[in-house]
């Protein structure tokens, strides 16, 4: 596997640090090649940069690109937002060389060049497609078996598609495939694909914000599901953060929510204080004592599973 | 952004297939890009540039992936918002988060504080330095641009 540079974001390294933690955790346990690169800034942020002004959007984003050229270095990020923003702006300035032109003539001011020559990849596609399914279930010592899992994707983990071009934009596959490969079950539900609305908190609209947070965790309440997984910063403060602000107003639901690096890592056997799960808003304890419940319950569905997996059974005379 | 394409957004008018798909339309009371569609093509758009419906998008990309013309609603919303932006009528935190990212060339620093006590090694350099330049240089040309323009 080639090197990469892993692209934290703004706002996993101001305001949720433990979520960096529990990706280095995972990262470290599967023994990739990651590297902290200096330099970055913000992706940009599309909606944003790009609204008040789309040429600094796009100059911004190539000198990101454009240090992971310098660096020969792929790129992947625990964030849906940068990836989403990156790949954007990566496959335009391959569809115009004019605004390539432009763009170059100012990075060599200061000795860079964007050429995109380099993968720009979210965490979990990465996981899914070059760690692969194999080796994650490989790594499972304690695995989800019995827990009944809601997956938010997230839209710009898959959209637009056209420049991640990772999974189907309306009827994604992969997420769903690792949190298989983890035991637990995939709770289909009717706002699987549906957008946070996180965003309209950064238009200063608080309640069409709330609004869109209970429309998805009232549903997941009804089906009764033991946490919700996600990916995205963006997406994990708007059920994590404002689920707690509603409770705080009196509308409890208790959906606990996990960062796909932290199901993972809990997986594997790491500690939920190593993992940093007690900085939650939301309480995950309901989560993890089911799971250590079942675990205990259902060792011998695990025991089965791995002698299936291990070969045939059949003792040798 | 980009120009509008009047062409792609006549068919719009005719279609509106990805009002039912969109979010905002399904869940936001009086949010509904084709009334805005319908304005912009008639040349009536100025009263939405100080409308709420503008910062309703979400850019969830939805209509994109769904439009068979590969467009969306989203090219529209986009495009008033860039306006509002232009006449300065964006909601305050956009211009806040605005401030900030033309200060730092980020929305949030690493606090080394937090970071020590999770056991987090020191957190790389931000390249503000750099992208300051760059964004002296751009603002430059772009001034030159637009004199050149009205001098003609
Ligand atoms: S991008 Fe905007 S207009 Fe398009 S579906 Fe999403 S919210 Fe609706
Ligand atoms: S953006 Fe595409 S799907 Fe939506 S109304 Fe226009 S043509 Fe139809």
């Amino acid at each position: 596997m080639k090197d990469f540079a892993i692209f934290w974001g703004c706002t996993i390294q101001s305001r949720f640090p433990f979520l960096e933690k529990s990706t280095r955790m995972v990262l470290d346990g599967f023994n990739l090649p990651y590297r902290d690169v200096d330099g970055f800034t913000c992706c940009p942020e599309k909606s944003l940069v790009n609204n008040i002004d789309r040429g600094l959007w796009v100059l911004t984003a190539a000198r990101n690109i454009a240090l992971l050229d310098k660096a020969g270095l792929d790129l992947v990020s625990p964030c849906t937002g940068c990836v989403s923003n990156l790949a954007t702006v990566n496959s335009e300035l391959h569809l115009s060389y004019k605004e390539k032109e432009k763009v170059n003539s100012v990075l060599h001011e200061v000795g860079l060049e964007f050429k995109g020559k380099n993968k720009l990849s979210h965490l979990v596609p990465f996981f899914h497609d070059e760690v692969g399914i194999h080796a994650v279930k490989n790594k499972v010592v304690k695995p989800f078996n019995g827990m009944r899992i809601a997956i938010h994707y997230g839209c710009h983990m898959i959209r637009p598609s056209h420049t991640l071009k990772n999974d189907d934009p309306l009827e994604p596959k992969k997420f769903d495939n690792l949190i298989k490969a983890l035991g637990a079950e995939s709770v289909q539900h009717m706002t699987k694909l549906m957008c946070c609305g996180q965003g309209l908190d950064r238009v200063d609209q608080h309640e069409n914000s709330l609004h869109f947070a209970r429309i998805k965790l009232k549903e997941l309440k009804a089906l009764g599901i033991d946490a919700m997984t996600l990916c995205c910063p963006s997406c994990y403060l708007q059920f994590d953060n404002n689920q707690f602000l509603m409770e705080k107003e009196g509308e409890k639901l208790g959906i606990p929510i996990l960062y796909f690096t932290e199901l993972l890592g809990l997986a594997m056997g790491y500690k939920q204080e190593d993992l940093g799960l007690e900085s939650h808003r939301i309480d995950v304890t309901p989560f993890l004592e089911k799971w250590n419940r079942l675990n205990g319950e259902l060792s011998h569905v695990s025991d089965l599973n791995r002698e299936l997996e291990e070969g045939f059974g059949i003792a040798q005379p | 952004m980009e120009s509008l394409n009047l062409k792609l957004l006549e068919i719009c008018l005719k279609c509106g297939a990805c009002y039912h798909i969109c979010p905002s339309c399904l869940n936001m009371e009086g949010y509904d890009p084709r009334l805005v569609i319908k304005d912009i093509l008639a040349g009536q758009y100025e009263k939405w540039l100080k409308s709420k419906s503008i910062w309703q998008c979400l850019e969830c990309h939805h209509c994109l992936e769904i439009c068979f013309q590969h467009y969306g609603f989203e090219n529209a919303m986009t495009a008033m918002r860039t306006l509002a932006a232009k006449k300065g009528t964006t909601p305050p935190q956009v211009k806040k988060g605005w401030d900030i990212f033309m200060k730092t060339g980020k929305l949030g620093e690493p606090t080394a504080s937090a970071r020590k006590k999770l056991n987090l090694p020191e957190a790389a350099k931000s390249g503000a330095e750099d992208f300051k330049k760059i964004v002296k240089i751009y603002q430059e040309r772009k001034e030159t641009k637009e004199r050149l323009k009205t001098k003609d």
